[in-house]
């Protein structure tokens, strides 16, 4: 099988922030019939971080599905975990958490680490 | 030359398939490559013609040039979920596409699916070039403005979305810019006069004047504005000597001045029958009358059939199943559009409240005339219904009650310290077109799980949308299992819901506690689309408990006409009898409209039964009034 070209351009910088979403209604799950507070204290999390100037991408794999496809270890772990994988969350091209969100101080903790 | 698209639309009950088929057969027969579709899930082509139709343009035998569609919400959902995941199947790994699809298949998708499928028709490009006339026969009213406004909507929403978060509840991005072309792209036909138009088909009654009136007002803020009027279900000038039908044709002389006055559109009218239209031969015979002015026929065929006995239900095998039994008795009149479930809800409540119940009555129709039947305004908040002590009125409207949820959902999100920034993007997301849904079967489960009420009377939507919001409570749990991820405090909250969930489905299987109450008049097609939501709501667990015939005329009839028509629905009181075994309740065909209290108080009494509990009323002749 020929593989799905990735349609991000290469020129381009990745994203600082990747967050690999489960399906979901909508990111926030506020279509759904009950509230997750956790989806929305994500929302917060990723409008904090833009504030920072820091480029965050979110990706729903019925929508984004060439994020997904593009990254091979993302798909590594899909294959090996099915759903449990999801949320997968890339730091600077780099994967810091599996079938969870982090917190903030994680993400800037491994964006202080990446950055030494 | 372009397509040209003929909406019909009105109040349930008015005749508005039967005129569309007329409408089509006629064209048809005119050398015209003529589509007739219908959205109303609860779809009755096949029975006018006679044989099956289904989610597929199929040619109607018997016509040429003629095909018909019924638009199947489970199919197209089917179709739109293939669609949206033809490109991923081959990408990802099989269990995972799974979960994305059970995930697509949330009733938020099946509402997108069956418009999208709508919306293809109008497309030109896509759409359907092969026919030179595309008839729709629509929902009822309130629904078809519904469905009409949500291409503006959409595309806001979609304009927002891309602007805001990127992310929407319609589904994939890139699928979404396509959508937002197509809605426009058909708004746009919709809206030129050259292309659509559309026709109301109303009765001459106060409130179908009314509807009528509002709709093409809703219908006038889109910007659409070619419309036509078929004023349907004349009394022919032969009735004078019918004091029941004389009445009834005095008030349509009042009214048909009213219409004449209030609707200054084109408009035709057309003649009350004695028989049914079924089947292509009588549809030609009714065009006929329609188009070319042809004499009504009386048709005695019905009349000469052997004699019907027909047993009529006890007073008390009726009442058994709608009063209380020691805990809330909870009657959902539900059935198709205009048999008359307003009318037998309100009765019902105000019987009940009589009887010192405390009743709660409410209607889940969006374009709901609950206030009109009582006489005093129904909104969007419980209150007391003045001059009837122990009952209260209270009306679910999708549009309010959107906004309550969203007050809520965004206040909530205050309290929990959640910033303006965070607070903006909830709003932008609760702007999708399924918060109104959600918001009113989130009201519907509040409502349904009170426990402070000793009776509480349900005045439903039309057939189709009704079995929608009963099976939301089911498919909403099924959701919930399918879910893929959610904290510990999401996952809590999914409990509750499931919980709560539970409790109405649990109430609505037992028929202790619940009554399905079917309403219907004496014809064929009310009989069969009852009896099919009876069969589907079964599977769910869900048993009728009643049926309601309503129209019926008295056995004791002078002149042909009016014996030709009580024949035709002798045979059918038979079949309802047949198809549903449980108790019927005959209401009469009354000579005006029901309205206010004290009408609804006497056709109490007249189904129900003397009030027990209360000092006998003095009879009040209202007739007269």
């Amino acid at each position: 099988m020929t593989p799905v070209p990735n349609t991000l351009s290469t020129s381009i910088a990745p994203p600082d922030v990747e967050l690999f979403d489960p399906p979901m209604c909508c990111p926030t799950g506020l279509c759904g019939p009950a509230l997750d507070q956790l989806l929305l204290d994500v929302n917060e999390m990723i409008m904090s971080l833009q504030r920072e100037n820091l480029h965050v991408e979110r990706y729903q794999m019925s929508s984004n599905s060439g994020a997904f496809l593009g990254n091979a270890e993302v798909m590594k772990l899909l294959g090996e975990k099915q759903m449990e994988a999801l949320p997968i969350i890339v730091v600077r091209g780099k994967v810091i958490k599996v079938g969870a969100y982090p917190t903030l101080d994680e993400i800037k903790a491994n964006l202080n680490g990446a950055n030494v | 030359m372009s397509t040209q698209f003929i909406f019909f639309s009105g109040k349930g009950g008015v005749g508005k398939t039967s005129m569309a088929c007329t409408h089509a057969v006629r064209y048809a027969d005119e050398g015209r490559r003529t589509l007739i579709v219908t959205t109303d899930p609860a779809s009755n082509l096949a029975d006018v013609f006679e044989q099956k139709i289904g989610h597929q343009i199929t040619p109607v035998s018997g016509v040429s040039n003629l095909s018909a569609m019924e638009i199947d919400p489970d199919t197209a959902t089917r179709e739109y979920i293939d669609r949206a995941m033809a490109p991923l199947r081959a990408a990802f790994p099989p269990q995972v596409v799974k979960v994305m699809e059970e995930q697509m298949s949330g009733p938020c998708t099946a509402e997108v699916a069956a418009f999208d499928r709508f919306t293809d028709f109008i497309v030109s490009d896509k759409g359907a070039p092969d026919f030179d006339v595309v008839i729709f026969d629509t929902a009822p009213t309130g629904h078809t403005i519904r469905l009409l406004e949500l291409p503006a909507e959409w595309s806001q929403s979609i304009a927002t979305a891309s602007a805001g978060s990127g992310q929407t509840c319609i589904g994939p991005a890139a699928a979404i810019q396509d959508a937002k072309r197509k809605y426009e792209h058909a708004l746009g036909a919709l809206r030129d006069e050259t292309l659509a138009t559309f026709i109301f088909v109303l009765h001459p009654e106060a409130i179908a004047i009314r509807e009528t009136k509002r709709a093409i007002g809703e219908l006038g803020k889109l910007e659409i504005h070619a419309f036509r009027l078929i004023i349907n279900g004349i009394i022919p000038a032969s009735e004078k000597a019918n004091p029941l039908f004389a009445a009834r044709s005095q008030m349509q002389t009042r009214y048909l001045a009213q219409i004449q006055a209030e609707l200054p559109y084109p408009s035709q009218s057309m003649i009350l029958l004695s028989g049914e239209i079924q089947g292509a031969a009588r549809l030609r015979q009714v065009g006929k009358i329609f188009f070319d002015g042809e004499p009504t026929p009386v048709e005695l065929e019905a009349a000469r059939g052997k004699p019907v006995k027909i047993v009529t239900s006890s007073i008390e095998e009726v009442t058994a199943r709608i009063l209380p039994k020691g805990q809330r008795r909870t009657v959902f009149f539900a059935g198709k559009g205009g048999v008359g479930k307003t009318v037998a809800s309100c009765m019902t409540a105000v019987w009940l409240a009589r009887q010192g119940h405390k009743t709660l009555l409410l209607t889940t129709d969006p374009a709901a005339h609950l206030g009109d039947v009582l006489g005093q305004p129904v909104g969007d908040n419980v209150t007391v219904v003045s001059g009837q002590t122990s009952l209260w009125a209270v009306k679910i409207d999708p549009k309010a009650a959107a906004e309550t949820y969203k007050a809520r959902i965004l206040g909530d999100a205050r309290q929990r310290g959640r910033p303006e920034s965070a607070l903006k993007v909830m709003e932008e997301e609760l702007e999708s077109p399924c918060t109104e849904e959600m918001a009113a079967f989130d009201q519907f489960i509040d409502y349904a799980s009170q426990s402070q009420w000793d009776a509480m009377v349900f005045d439903t939507a039309p057939t189709g949308h009704t079995m929608r919001l009963l099976e939301l409570p089911m498919d909403w749990s099924q959701q919930i299992d399918v879910k893929v991820f959610a904290s510990v405090e999401g996952n809590a909250a999914d409990n509750v819901a499931k919980q709560r969930f539970g409790k109405v489905i649990e109430m609505m299987r037992d028929q202790e506690q619940s009554t399905f109450a079917f309403v219907m008049y004496p014809e064929s097609t009310p009989v069969l689309e009852a009896w099919r939501a009876s069969q589907e709501l079964a599977t769910v667990g869900i048993h009728t408990g009643l049926v309601v015939a309503n129209f019926v005329i008295p056995p004791e009839q002078v002149t042909p006409f009016a014996r030709a028509r009580r024949a035709m629905q002798v045979k059918y009181l038979a079949e309802i009898r047949e198809r549903f075994a449980v108790p019927v309740l005959e209401i009469p065909l009354l000579p005006q409209e029901v309205k206010g209290l004290e009408m609804l108080v006497e056709i109490g009494v007249l189904a129900y039964g003397n009030e027990s509990r209360l000092p006998s009323l003095k009879p009040k002749d209202w007739n007269q009034k």
